[in-house]
């Protein structure tokens, strides 16, 4: 069985938790995320034939970036970043808060997320901020309502940690 | 100076010249510097290394033979170690402050650890004194005589491990998980990393500096999750009830041994599980050792259970043997009282059996009745005294003990009279039979139902007698020339029944019936009968043949030979029964 870790990052309302709510498989609750600061899911992805079990450490995303806690971050295999298109501020910071992921993770594979995809025209970020992400973020429009581009992202993230694991010597 | 040329130079002058100082000089301004190099050269090269140039060299010489092979280090073990126990005896305090960095924390674990399980077991024994589970204890102790202290050990064993998870230090990721057979645990990855998280969690919020220890142990209600840390991977054990000291040493060994198994496995982890499945039984291990623990709780639930079926399984079985022995004596006594010529007078079952009475000779051995009837008779004492019984069975066997009848005689018993019945050899007829006394029980033998089996040769002298007819005249008892003859052939013939009967031992009696013809009156006939057998038996005593046994019977009329033959009815017959 292969297993990845891949931490879920992102500022407070990203709506991080609700964008893998539907499409993971949960035993803890919410409270956890307040509590603890982290929440444990699984996200199991087919890729090419071979199974890979995603362990998804939902990391709790408060007002302040320096909020996170960077021992979550130890090992994992790849990140998620989950942006709001329509809070602009949650784009800008996310240099910063990779500078801060990789600090303690290392240089692993990142998605961004850029979620809430479905509220296009409520977007506070232009179509050129968006190519300017593009151009240093492996980037992925989604959508918690609709589902959009979820499977996808889980996708892409497996696919990375495998690529990482071969190119490995 | 001859050293100072070269060998052509000498060779070519032979002697010195004033022109050759000057040459000299130009040679040493040409030469000189190669000259001096190679003198030194040459030096070196018999004086060898000096140590300045062995300090130059050392360092490098020394990285380069360690990169190589382990020969420096052996090399230099001995000399390094009694420089060592040279500098102890010189300045113990300088060797001292320098490992002291490296002992102190090592002594520090070592005792916390100790402690950690002298407090974990101090605690419990407090707990329980104080809980109403202690006073029980309490009470089991005074019944029993064992100290208090035991007793809560034995208690405080009472334990079981329900899951062990290994888990990868760095990720959380979950290495490896075991569980008891008859629990089902659900989704142990994510519980994996939820606990790395809450380890993580704890060693952030109360004890930042790096290498604290991390999260040993936490409890919630009945179980307790233990953690020992490794430097790749941590073992998890959740565990019900009290868990013992000797567990935690129990999972610090298991974590160093599969560091020490899987290194390579565990320092290259990138996800998967599959180089580590030879851990599981390892883990599986720690659940092996608790279960058999686990067991006395539940037992002590139902202790009384084995206990009830094993007191009745005793009741049951005791029980079937007293029944078993009851009605192997009841048996016994019946079987004995119920056997002709036995008489049982008294039977006691106290430490042995002992049966006492009477016993006819002839009746049936006791030890075989008791034997027959299941009683061990090796053990059971018995004391008969002989009698002689007047019952029917045994009369007649012992009169069959004295007859010995042959097989086509029965024996029956009519009141004190012993009826014999069936065809016997003439011998047996003539000798047992006759002779033989009467035995107990009996008055009188009836032997008129045997017939005696005669020999074909005897048969036929018989019949040679009772063929001839003594025929006389009428009213007349004379013997006339016939009758004399005939009388001789009877005569010889009777000899020879006698002589043949005398062989097989028996008598011939021989009947002489007279009978007259029916003229004249019944008197005058009976009296003419008469006296015609007795002529007969005079004529045969004159022929020397006196038969010890005659009878002579006077018929008259009463049973004639022949109807409506005078003639032979005038006559005297002859009938030979052999006894």
């Amino acid at each position: 069985m292969i297993q990845k870790k891949v931490c879920m990052v992102g500022l407070f309302g990203t709506g991080k938790t609700s964008l893998v709510q539907r499409f993971v498989h949960t035993l803890f609750s919410e409270r956890y995320l307040s509590t603890v600061g982290v929440k444990i899911d699984r996200k199991q992805v087919e890729l090419d034939g071979t199974s890979v079990t995603l362990v998804l450490w939902d990391l709790a995303g408060r007002d302040g970036q320096e909020d996170i806690t960077t021992s979550y971050l130890r090992g994992a295999h790849a990140i998620l970043y989950v942006a709001d298109g329509t809070r602009r501020e949650t784009c800008d910071q996310l240099p910063e808060l990779r500078a801060l992921v990789r600090e303690a993770a290392g240089d692993v594979p990142e998605v961004v997320a850029l979620n809430k995809s479905d509220l296009k025209e409520r977007w506070t970020i232009t179509d050129a901020d968006e190519q300017a992400l593009a151009s240093t973020f492996d980037l992925i429009r989604t959508s918690a309502k609709t589902g959009d581009g979820v499977e996808d992202a889980f996708q892409r993230i497996a696919r990375a940690t495998l690529a990482t694991r071969e190119a490995r010597p | 100076m001859p050293d100072d040329r070269a060998p052509w130079e000498s060779s070519a002058t032979g002697q010195f010249d004033p022109s050759a100082q000057e040459l000299s000089e130009l040679r040493e301004l040409i030469l000189g510097p190669e000259r001096r190099r190679l003198r030194e050269l040459e030096r070196r090269l018999e004086a060898g290394a000096t140590p300045e140039e062995v300090a130059d060299l050392l360092p490098e010489a020394i990285a380069l033979r360690a990169g190589r092979d382990r020969q420096l280090a052996r090399a230099l073990a001995p000399t390094v170690e009694s420089a060592i126990g040279e500098s102890v005896r010189r300045n113990p305090r300088e060797i001292a402050s320098a490992i002291f960095p490296v002992l102190g924390p090592a002594i520090r674990k070592a005792i916390a650890e100790t402690l950690a399980g002298l407090v974990a077991s101090i605690n419990s024994t407090i707990e329980h004194s104080l809980s109403p589970r202690g006073l029980r204890w309490r009470l089991e102790a005074w019944r029993t005589g064992v100290p208090y202290a035991q007793i809560v050990l034995k208690h405080a064993l009472v334990y079981r491990v329900e899951q062990v998870f290994l888990i990868h230090t760095e990720t959380g990721l979950l290495l490896s998980h075991a569980w008891a057979p008859d629990l089902s645990a659900s989704d142990p990855d994510l519980i994996s990393g939820m606990l790395t998280a809450i380890r993580d969690f704890v060693a952030d919020s109360f004890a930042p500096e790096r290498d604290a220890g991390g999260l040993r142990q936490f409890s919630v209600g009945e179980l307790t999750v233990m953690v020992e840390q490794g430097p790749r991977a941590m073992i998890a054990a959740v565990v019900r009830g009290q868990a013992p000291d000797t567990l935690l040493t129990k999972l610090q060994d298991t974590v160093e041994t599969i560091h020490l198994q899987f290194s390579a496995p565990l320092a290259d982890f990138d996800g998967d599980t599959a180089p580590l499945a030879g851990v599981r039984p390892l883990l599986e291990e720690c659940l092996a050792t608790v279960v058999a623990t686990g067991r006395e709780r539940t037992s002590r639930r139902a202790a009384w259970l084995p206990w009830a079926i094993a007191g009745l399984l005793i009741v049951l079985v005791l029980g079937g043997l007293a029944w078993r022995s009851h009605r192997r004596w009841t048996g016994a006594i019946a079987r004995l009282r119920s056997e002709p010529g036995i008489v049982l007078v008294q039977a006691e079952r106290g430490g042995r059996w002992s049966f006492t009475g009477l016993r006819d000779p002839m009746a049936a051995d006791p030890s075989a009745l008791l034997a027959a009837a299941g009683v061990d008779t090796a053990t059971v004492e018995q004391h008969w005294e002989q009698y002689l019984s007047l019952q029917p069975q045994l009369v007649l066997a012992r009169a069959r003990a004295a007859l010995s009848p042959p097989a086509g005689i029965t024996l029956a018993l009519a009141g004190d009279t012993l009826r014999l019945r069936g065809s016997a050899s003439l011998r047996w007829f003539a000798t047992t039979a006759r002779t033989a006394g009467l035995p107990p029980g009996v008055a009188a033998l009836d032997l008129s139902g045997v017939t005696p089996d005669i020999p074909p040769e005897l048969a036929g002298r018989v019949a040679d007698v009772e063929r001839e007819r003594i025929l006389f005249g009428v009213g007349s008892a004379a013997l006339d020339r016939p009758a004399r003859a005939a009388l001789t052939r009877v005569a010889a013939a009777l000899v020879r029944v006698q002589t043949a009967a005398a062989v097989l031992g028996a008598n011939a009696t021989i009947e002489l019936a007279g009978r007259t013809d029916p003229t004249g009156t019944d008197a005058t006939n009976q009296t003419l009968s008469r006296e015609r057998a007795e002529t007969v038996l005079a004529a045969l005593a004159e022929r020397g043949t006196s038969p010890a046994d005659v009878r002579v019977s006077a018929l008259g009329t009463t049973q004639p030979v022949a109807q409506g033959n005078p003639a032979l009815n005038r006559s005297v017959s002859f009938t030979v029964s052999l006894r």
